[in-house]
C-alpha cells in the first residue's frame, strides 16, 4: 500500500468523526469511499492527505509514518499526495498560473525569485511552456485555456482545472472529495475518464463519493463508511453484488436511509 | 514721513539702541572659536527655534544666510511661536531661541534653562480695526484707554488664544485696562498673526499685530492702524523687543553651546545687527536693532526685577 | 474687489509665485516621507493582518478594537507622542532625530499602520478558505499560504496602501511638530512638505498661494493613485 491509515481516530470536541479506522490505497489502484453524507468521508481524507493529524492511530505513505516524522519531512510526504476538493477554490489568475503552483512552490526561493522578477518584466507565458501544465490540462481536455483566466471558466472547468492542478506535479497519490458533484454528465465523463488515465499512471487514487454508480463506474475496490467508521471494505462487484455487512448490504440496496 | 522719522528716532534712542554709535564703539564679533579662518565649527548644525513673525517676514533667511556662509555651517529655523518655541528649548531640542515675551524668557533664564540672553531687535504692536472704527478709538496715545473702549463698546475682537508673544503682550494690555476679557465680542482663535488678521478683516473686528505682519499684508485687506506703536509715536506699552538666549549646556549637554554663542555673537555684532536694520519689506523697515549700545545695559542678561543680593 | 477665487487661482498659476527648487524640494521631501513611511508600515501591517486574521489568541477583539481606533488618532497627538519620543529628554533622545526627515518617517508610519492594518486585515479576511486549503494542500507551506492570500487579497490591500498614504501624505499636524518645517537658507527643504507649506502660507493669509500649493499635493495623490491602480491592477483582468 502506498497511503494507509491504521486505526486512526478523530474526535471534534467529544463528537467522534472517525473511530479505529484502517484502509489503504495502492499503486496504479483506484478506491471508492462511499456512504452517505456527513458520515467523516472528507475528514477521512484530510487524514489521508496529511493536513489533519488523527488522535489516534498513523497515517503511513510508503511506509513512513507522517505523524511520527519531523516537519521538513512531512511537508515532503505531504509534497507528494493530491488532494482535489468539492470546490474548485482556483486562485484569481490564469489557468496556466493555477496549474503551474504545485510545481512553483517546489521550486527553491533563488528560482521563484527570479521567475517571479522574469514574469514582471514581461513573458508572462514562461511558465505555461512546462510540459507538465500542458500534460495535464490535456489529460482534463483543457489543453488550449492556457492563458484563460480563472474567473472565466464555466463550474465544470474550474473543477477539471483544480483536478489538473493536483496532477501538474505527478504525485503518488491522488485524493478526490465529491469530484463530480454539481457537474454536468459531460463534464463528469471527462473527470472519471481522468481518475481511470491517473491510476494508469500508476498513482493510487482515492474518491469520496456518495454516488454507489460513480463507485461503481471507476473503482477497483469500495470502502463503505456507515457512522464513524468502515463497515466493509472490498472489491467493488463483490461488495455491491455480495455485501457481507448487513448494514451494508442495506445501505447499497437503498434501504438504509439517512 | 520725516516727523515720523523723528518720533522713531526718538523712541530708538529711549531704547539706550542707538546702532550708528554702537557700530562705531564696537569691534565685528567674528568667527567665534579656534584662530584660524574658520573657526571649529564648519559642518554642524545650530537649531533655532524662533517666532512666526521673525520666521515669515523673511528676516531669517536673509540673518542666516551670511551666518551659514561665513562659519560654514547649516541654520535649521523653525518657527513655532514663541510659548513653543521655548518649550523646545527646554526640553533641549534647541540650541538657541529668538523670542518676543520678556516675561517668558524671564521663567525660561530663571528656571536655569538659558543662559545669556542679549536684547536682539525690537518692532512695535498696532492696534488694527475696521474703517468704521465703532469702538472711535482712532488715534488714542493709549493701548489701555483703547482696548478698554473696545471692551465698552463691545466691538468685536480677534485674539490670537495661542500663547505667542503677541497673545502675551495683548493679554498684558487687557490686564492694564482692566478688563477680563470675555463674552460675545472677545474671540480667540489659536491662529497665527496672518490668519487672525484675515478673520478680523472679514468680521470687522479689532485686533493686536505685530507690524510686520500687519504691513507685509495690508494690502489684501481693508483694516487700517487705530493705535500706533512706539516707532510711530505710539505708547511704548505696545513695544515688541526681541531677545536671543543660548540654551543652557550644563541642562542639557547635548546642545551645540559654542555655535549658539558664535550665533549670538553674530547678529548681536554691527554686521548682524545693520542687517537687520537694512531688511525691508515693501519698501518698510521690519525691525530695529538693539543690541548695540555705548552705555551699559544689564537688564538684557538677567530676569526683570533680578538683584545680585541673592534674591532672585 | 477679487473677480472671485477660481479667477485669483488662474491668475496666480500663470505668474507661479514659487521657485521651482523650492517647490521640488518639498515634493520630493513630502513623497519621500511618506512613501518610506507607508512602505515600512505596510512591511509590519500586512504579515500582522495575516497573523490577526488567521490565528487565534486571547485578546484577538480587543487588538482589532485598538487598530480600527488607531485610524482615528489625531495626527496632532501622534505629533506630540513621537516628540516625547525622539525628543532630548525622551528614550530615543541620544540618537539626535527632532526636526528630521526621521522624526518625520516615524510619525507617519505611526499614523499609516493602523488604516493600512484594518484595511488589510478586512481584506485577507475576505479570502476563501478553501483557496488557502487549495494552496496547503498543492504543497505550499505556510508562507506559500500567506503569499497566496497576499495576491488574492491584493486590490483590497492596493486601496489600504493608498488609504496609508493619503494619511501620510496629506497630514500636517504631526509632520510640522516633528519635523519643524524647515527649508534650509538655499531655499531647499530640509523637513518642509507640501501640507507644513501650506500651512506656512495659510499662517500668513496667503489663501491663495496655500490653495496653489494644494492643488499641486491633490495632483500628486493622484498621480500616486494612478499609478497604483496601473502597476496593481494592470497584469489581471477579471
Amino acid at each position: 500500500m502506498i497511503l494507509r491509515t491504521r486505526g486512526v481516530s478523530l474526535a471534534y470536541g467529544s463528537e467522534s468523526v472517525l473511530r479505529d479506522v484502517s484502509v489503504g490505497v495502492d499503486r496504479g489502484e483506484v478506491l471508492a469511499v462511499i456512504g452517505p453524507s456527513g458520515v467523516g468521508k472528507t475528514t477521512l481524507l484530510g487524514l489521508l492527505s496529511l493536513a489533519v493529524a488523527p488522535d489516534r492511530g498513523t497515517v503511513e505513505l510508503d511506509g513512513t509514518d507522517a505523524w511520527a516524522a519531523g516537519e521538513s519531512e512531512r511537508l515532503a510526504l505531504r509534497r507528494r499526495v493530491g488532494m482535489v476538493f468539492q470546490e474548485a477554490s482556483l486562485f484569481d489568475a490564469s489557468v496556466a498560473r493555477n496549474v503551474s503552483y504545485g510545481l512553483r512552490v517546489r521550486r527553491s526561493w533563488p528560482e521563484r525569485v527570479r521567475d517571479g522578477l522574469r514574469s514582471l518584466v514581461g513573458s508572462p507565458d514562461a511558465e505555461a511552456v512546462d510540459s507538465a501544465v500542458r500534460e495535464a490540462l490535456d489529460v482534463v481536455g483543457l489543453g488550449d485555456s492556457l492563458d484563460r483566466h480563472a474567473g472565466s471558466l464555466s463550474g465544470g472547468e474550474a473543477r477539471r482545472v483544480s483536478f489538473a492542478r493536483a496532477l501538474a506535479y505527478d504525485p503518488d497519490v491522488f485524493l478526490l472529495d465529491e469530484p463530480t458533484s454539481d457537474l454536468d454528465p459531460r463534464n463528469t465523463a471527462v473527470v472519471e475518464d481522468a481518475v481511470r488515465r491517473a491510476s494508469q499512471r500508476g498513482i493510487g487514487v482515492v474518491v469520496a463519493s456518495h454516488d454507489m454508480h460513480q463507485a461503481e463506474r471507476v473503482a477497483d475496490r469500495v470502502a463503505v463508511m456507515l457512522d464513524d467508521g468502515i463497515a466493509e471494505v472490498g472489491p467493488t462487484e463483490r461488495v455491491f453484488a455480495d455485501p457481507d455487512d448487513e448494514r451494508t448490504r442495506k445501505f447499497v440496496s437503498g434501504e438504509l436511509v439517512y | 514721513m520725516s516727523k515720523h522719522r523723528a518720533t522713531r528716532r526718538r523712541f530708538v534712542a529711549a531704547l539706550g539702541a542707538a546702532t550708528a554709535g554702537g557700530l562705531a564703539g564696537c569691534s565685528a564679533v567674528t568667527g567665534a572659536s579656534g584662530g584660524g579662518d574658520r573657526p571649529g565649527v564648519v559642518g554642524e548644525t545650530l537649531t533655532l527655534t524662533t517666532t512666526t513673525s521673525t520666521y515669515d517676514t523673511g528676516l531669517l533667511a536673509e540673518l542666516n544666510a551670511h551666518f551659514e556662509e561665513r562659519y560654514g555651517v547649516t541654520v535649521e529655523a523653525v518657527a513655532q511661536g514663541t510659548g513653543a518655541a521655548l518649550e523646545t528649548a527646554r526640553n533641549g531640542d534647541a540650541d538657541v531661541v529668538m523670542v518676543h515675551a520678556r516675561s517668558l524668557e524671564d521663567e525660561f533664564t530663571r528656571q536655569g534653562y538659558g543662559v545669556n540672553r542679549r536684547d536682539l531687535m525690537f518692532n512695535d504692536f498696532v492696534v488694527v480695526g475696521p474703517a468704521s472704527d465703532p469702538a472711535g478709538i482712532d488715534g488714542m496715545a493709549s493701548a489701555t484707554e483703547a482696548f478698554a473702549a473696545i471692551a465698552e463698546a463691545g466691538a468685536p475682537f480677534v485674539s490670537r488664544g495661542d500663547d505667542s508673544g503677541t497673545h502675551t503682550k495683548e493679554l498684558a494690555v487687557w490686564d492694564g485696562a482692566g478688563v477680563d476679557p470675555g463674552g460675545g465680542w472677545y474671540q480667540e482663535t489659536g491662529q497665527g498673526m496672518g490668519e487672525v488678521l484675515n478673520i478680523a478683516d472679514e468680521q470687522g473686528a479689532y485686533a493686536l499685530s505685530d507690524r510686520g505682519t500687519f504691513l507685509s499684508q495690508r494690502s489684501e485687506i481693508d483694516l487700517t492702524v487705530r493705535v500706533q506703536g512706539p516707532i510711530e509715536g505710539g505708547p511704548d506699552l505696545l513695544a515688541n523687543p526681541y531677545g536671543i538666549i543660548a540654551v543652557n549646556p550644563a541642562v542639557h549637554g547635548n546642545v551645540n553651546y559654542d555655535l549658539a554663542m558664535a550665533y549670538i555673537g553674530y547678529v548681536t555684532s554691527p554686521d548682524g545687527q545693520e542687517r537687520i536694520a537694512n531688511y525691508e519689506s515693501d519698501g518698510e523697515q521690519l525691525f530695529f536693532p538693539r543690541a548695540l549700545s555705548e552705555d551699559p545695559n544689564f537688564r538684557q542678561y538677567v530676569p526683570a526685577g533680578w538683584s545680585a543680593n541673592g534674591t532672585r | 474687489m477679487s473677480p472671485g477665487p477660481v479667477a485669483a487661482l488662474g491668475a496666480l498659476l500663470l505668474q507661479f509665485p514659487f521657485d521651482p527648487v523650492y517647490l521640488r524640494s518639498i515634493v520630493r521631501v513630502s513623497l519621500y516621507v511618506s512613501c518610506v513611511a507607508v512602505a515600512l508600515s505596510t512591511a509590519v501591517s500586512v504579515p500582522f493582518a495575516l497573523l490577526v486574521a488567521f490565528t487565534d489568541f486571547p485578546g484577538k477583539r480587543l487588538l482589532t478594537s485598538v487598530v480600527n481606533t488607531g485610524m482615528g488618532f489625531p495626527s496632532v497627538v501622534v505629533g506630540l507622542v513621537v516628540l516625547f519620543a525622539v525628543s532630548n529628554q525622551g528614550p530615543l533622545g541620544p540618537l539626535d532625530l527632532v526636526f528630521t526627515t526621521e522624526a518625520m518617517i516615524v510619525s507617519q508610519f505611526v499614523l499609516a499602520a493602523p488604516p493600512i492594518t484594518a484595511i488589510s486585515l478586512a481584506a485577507v479576511s475576505a479570502v476563501d478558505d478553501g483557496v488557502r486549503d487549495a494552496a496547503r494542500a498543492l504543497g505550499g507551506t505556510r508562507l506559500d499560504v500567506a503569499l497566496v492570500t497576499v495576491t488574492e487579497a491584493r486590490y483590497g490591500i492596493a486601496t489600504a496602501v493608498l488609504a496609508g498614504f493619503g494619511r501620510a501624505i496629506s497630514e500636517v499636524g504631526s509632520v510640522l511638530i516633528v519635523g519643524g518645517n524647515i527649508v534650509g537658507s538655499d531655499g531647499v527643504s530640509r523637513t518642509r512638505t507640501l501640507t507644513t507649506a501650506i500651512q506656512l502660507e495659510a499662517r500668513q493669509g496667503r489663501y491663495e498661494t496655500a490653495l496653489l500649493l494644494g492643488a499641486v499635493l491633490v495632483c500628486l495623490v493622484l498621480l500616486v493613485n494612478a499609478a497604483v491602480v496601473r502597476f496593481g491592477g494592470g497584469r489581471v483582468r477579471r
